[in-house]
């Protein structure tokens, strides 16, 4: 039989804000523990939450984004349960009126078709603090993270692989950190997804009872989880078994699955109104003002890069990753480069050293013009491609303006006697790879073509060089 | 400094005491270093005070004797003693709203609106006793112990505000910050024969105020007339960016009041035959004096003890979950999580707190969510249309404070339905967001205080008290004091 496998996300995003969502601590983890609490967010007694009305925009820019329609009325919503670092021992949450309903997150399918994961609801929540279990049993609460604004975004079921479920939340992860929503790193946790796996026969069937993945950190999880626990539960039920409506925690070194609780032992969060915070009232000037401030969002772009300038949608794809890369790409074209140039040099070389780095674009430390000023000397001939893919990276090494590394370095030589030679000289100290070439083998070209090089000091133009030496051998 | 040859007659208002200050009959810091005393003696006797806060008083007083000297007064309440409920945070001294599970607790900031007065030069000289987290009617569950009524040492002052309604009731110069989430300023002030008077929700900022039942909690004033109770409000009524329910736009219609209804579900079964008579008493006094007088119904009124119990229960059960023994709060050791929120919980909180954290719990939890607190939701809507819809015919209705005299101590302490009946006629303005003012008007055959309270629409604050101001000059009720009272 064949088993078709339905996913459900709910994604757990921190916004980018400068402050928390109920008060005015900062917003910042790395520094030491309990260093931004304050008697709001640590709950203590006679304090009240503001709502901090940048984390509104943050929302409704997310929500235009994921195109939701946009509650002008929300209401904020106690979820009562103990927990440690739950210091009021409630989490104000938006659970009977959300801000945002619908909207869907555009992903890419396996087979490269486009795939649209509908959404239920966006709604804004503050995040719990950090339990930090030492060795010798003792336990620490650090209240840094607590009352961090959150968004959590609940999708609808969708049938999809788990591979297209790790590109539905990198696809919303893009777009949510491109309009600076949020910083989107899930090993710092700032972005975080639950996936609700369920089986079914065929697309015909009902949905299948499904089980919780919680807290998944990486989008491999996401993959692989998805796929564990859905050949899971496929194994359970073609051997006539059942499954159980339940919590599950997926362990990554393991590979597995395992029950965490069941539905049954589900909280009762006894969730009510939050009596003291108003109604949010979101008017259309409001969603207005915000879509104008919006930066052009991937998919505009994408037309732009496609349709305007005819990249291929592979070398989209990569361009497109953060909206800082983006930008530095346009930053190519405007310094002169053509679209193909700049798409060859942006991948081949900016993103090779960004990754060697482990940099952002934004902590690069080449400027977009002296880039363009060494492709340029490439494309004019002046330097060898390898000369200027040199230059970049002696220009990161040593922390120099590209630009001056190419005018210290002579350019490249095409005058036709110079070369003749090179050749020459070439030629009579190596006569028996020149022998092995007149006899049909070309292996050694290589070989002279290095000789050659080295003989130049690195500056004779090299298809000049190589049709001259080739030419030369075939009439010696 | 010379002693002064004499300090204004005990019943003396917040505004008479500043009449002799300003005459130079005496300093502030005479007055406050007098009051100090009458805190150390008959308030600690009475069980009222838990916290004096001597030095830092005095020396408050006389930085405003220098002021009124320079001329440079901050606000007219400047160089008047004032105490604030356990329950409302102050940067000197505790913050334990009676509770064992916070005993101890400093807050270390002001509530907004202390620091508002002390702005203004107002003198903190005390922190009062309450029920425990403001549940009671009486003041027996305090941790600090009962306290009495000056009116009868044997009975009840009222509760939860029943330390700052017994030194307003047995002593004037100095005004006393309380709370009222179902009643709990109003109540003590007619068991104590003290003017109190809960505002509008939203009309003073909460922020300090450790919270019980957030949607119904108020602060407010005790103090002995309606007079001082409006310059109080004053001070500390409005905006604050620190409490997002407080209100940004007070109706500030200072129209008198003509058309006043009787709520004829306060003068029913049930209500002291005594209590009725001095309620109507006080009607005729303002038909007298050219106030229309009529007569309502609101039916909903069976319907508000029910629904508050629910409500304010709820809602009290989710704000004393942070009381953990992780955070904040007294904890007590144990080997596990589960069992270290246990033994926290039970040895911190007494059993009336503990009740209602169970019903509270109970009435939210699924399956019963609907058949209670839903309910009790859609009855509030319908409470406060009722309120609405009568007081658009009038601009003020009448009723008694408590369907009865105060009663001994002990009485109806093991009887949570008979404590809960002291309420009946005060949870209606808290369901409904409304005004009341509790005045005095009288004393039964016994001899113990008879309070009346107005309710006004939302944001008639200031007229309600005006109208209590002028109630306040055709009578005298509220001059009285406790017979034995050292002048």
């Amino acid at each position: 039989m064949s088993w078709q496998t339905v996913v459900g996300l709910e994604i757990h995003a921190q916004m980018a804000t400068r402050s928390k969502m109920f008060c005015s601590c900062r917003r910042e983890t790395g520094v030491d523990p309990n260093h931004n609490i304050c008697p709001v967010c640590s709950g203590w007694p006679g304090a009240l939450p503001v709502i901090n009305e940048a984390a509104v925009r943050y929302a409704i820019r997310a929500a235009i984004c994921l195109d939701c329609t946009i509650q002008r009325e929300s209401r904020f919503d106690r979820k009562n349960y103990f927990y440690p670092d739950l210091p009021k021992g409630y989490q104000i949450s938006q659970f009977y009126r959300p801000y945002a309903l619908g909207g869907a997150i555009s992903f890419e399918r396996e087979d490269a078709t486009a795939g649209r994961l509908p959404l239920v609801r966006i709604h804004m929540e503050e995040d719990a603090g950090k339990t930090i279990h030492s060795a010798d049993g003792t336990s620490r609460i650090d209240l840094n993270r607590c009352s961090s604004p959150l968004l959590e975004i609940v999708t609808e079921p969708l049938e999809m692989s788990g591979i297209e479920a790790a590109s539905c939340v990198r696809s919303l992860r893009d777009l949510l950190r491109w309009v600076g929503v949020t910083d989107g790193d899930m090993e710092k946790g700032n972005l975080r997804c639950d996936v609700n796996v369920s089986v079914r026969p065929d697309a015909s069937a009902e949905l299948g009872t499904r089980t919780e993945l919680k807290n998944l950190n990486s989008f491999v999880s996401i993959q692989r989880s998805v796929e564990v626990e859905s050949k899971r539960q496929i194994e359970v039920l073609e051997k006539g078994g059942t499954i159980r409506q339940e919590t599950r925690l997926w362990d990554q070194d393991l590979e597995v699955t395992e029950e965490m609780r069941s539905k049954e032992d589900s909280p009762d969060y006894r969730y009510f109104p939050e009596p003291d915070l108003p109604v949010v009232v979101i008017e259309q000037q409001d969603i207005d003002r915000e879509r104008q401030s919006l930066p052009e969002l991937p998919a505009e772009r994408f037309r732009r890069l496609v349709d305007d300038l005819g990249l291929d949608p592979k070398e989209a794809s990569p361009i497109l990753a953060r909206r800082e890369n983006c930008d530095f790409f346009f930053a190519l074209l405007e310094a002169g480069l053509s679209a193909a140039s700049a798409s060859n040099w942006f991948r081949g070389e900016v993103l090779r050293h960004l990754n060697d780095r482990s940099e952002r674009i934004d902590q690069y430390p080449l400027a977009a013009e002296a880039i363009a000023s060494v492709v340029k000397a490439v494309e004019e001939d002046r330097i060898s491609v390898g000369k200027g893919r040199e230059i970049l990276q002696q220009a990161l090494d040593e922390q120099r303006d590209p630009s001056e590394i190419l005018s210290e370095s002579g350019e490249q030589i095409s005058d036709h006697s110079a070369l003749v030679g090179w050749v020459t000289s070439v030629m009579s100290e190596n006569p028996g790879a020149v022998n092995k070439i007149k006899s049909g083998d070309s292996k050694p070209m290589g070989f002279l073509m290095g000789q050659l090089m080295k003989a130049s000091g690195g500056q004779a133009h090299p298809r000049l060089a190589q049709e001259l030496l080739q030419k030369m051998i075939e009439q010696d | 400094m010379s002693s002064p040859q004499q300090y204004p007659p005990r019943e003396a208002t917040v505004q008479e005491a500043l009449q002799w200050i300003s005459d130079g009959r005496c300093s502030s810091h005479d007055l406050v270093s007098r009051y100090l005393d009458f805190l150390e003696t008959e308030g600690k006797e009475l069980g009222a005070v838990v916290e004096t806060f001597e030095t830092e008083a005095l020396a408050a007083a006389k930085l405003s004797d220098k002021r009124r000297e320079q001329s440079e007064l901050l606000g007219p309440l400047d160089g008047i003693p004032f105490t604030a409920k356990m329950n409302i945070t102050t940067a000197v001294g505790t913050t334990d709203a009676s509770s064992s599970m916070l005993v101890g607790f400093k807050a270390g900031e002001d509530a907004t609106v202390v620091r508002r007065l002390l702005a203004g030069g107002a003198v903190l000289v005390g922190k009062t006793s309450c029920d425990e987290f403001a549940m009671g009617a009486t003041n027996e569950t305090s941790c600090h112990g009962v306290v009495a009524n000056p009116w009868d040492r044997s009975r009840v002052p009222g509760g939860s505000s029943g330390g700052a309604a017994a030194l307003a009731g047995s002593h004037g110069w100095a005004f006393h910050l309380g709370s009222d989430t179902g009643g709990s300023i109003r109540l003590p002030a007619a068991f104590c024969s003290a003017t109190g008077f809960k505002p509008t929700w939203g009309r003073v900022s909460r922020r300090g105020l450790i919270a019980f039942g957030s949607s119904l909690d108020q602060i407010g004033p005790i103090a002995r007339d309606a007079s001082d109770c409006a310059l109080v409000l004053d001070c500390i009524e409005g905006a604050d960016p620190l409490d997002s329910t407080s209100l940004h736009q007070l109706d500030e219609s200072r129209d008198p009041i003509e058309k006043v209804a009787l709520v004829s579900e306060g003068f029913g079964p049930g209500i002291d035959d005594s209590i009725r008579e001095a309620v109507r008493a006080a009607a005729e006094q303002m038909e007298q004096h050219g106030v229309e007088i009529t007569e309502v119904s609101l039916p909903q009124l069976h319907a508000a003890n029910a629904c508050y119990q629910v409500i304010a229960t709820a809602e009290a059960s989710s704000n004393l979950a942070r009381y953990d023994g992780i955070h904040v709060g007294n904890r007590v050791a144990a080997d596990d999580l589960q069992l270290l929120y246990e033994k926290s919980r039970r040895a911190g909180f007494g059993v009336e707190v503990r009740r209602r954290i169970l019903l509270g719990t109970f009435v939210l939890s699924a399956g019963y969510r609907d058949a209670y607190y839903s309910r009790a939701q859609a009855v509030r809507d319908l409470i406060r249309e009722g309120v609405d819809h009568a007081l658009e015919q009038v601009d003020a209705l009448l009723l008694p404070v408590s369907p009865f005299a105060p009663f001994p101590i002990g009485e109806r302490i093991d009887d949570p339905i008979a404590l809960y009946a002291c309420d009946i006629l005060t949870v209606t303005a808290n369901l409904a967001g409304v005004p009341a003012l509790a005045l005095p008007c009288g004393f039964d055959e016994a001899g113990l205080p008879i309070g009346m309270q107005l309710m006004g629409a939302r944001g008639s604050d200031r007229r309600l008290l005006q109208l209590g101001q002028q109630w306040q000059q055709w009578t005298a009720h509220h001059r009285d004091l406790p017979v034995g009272s050292p002048s």
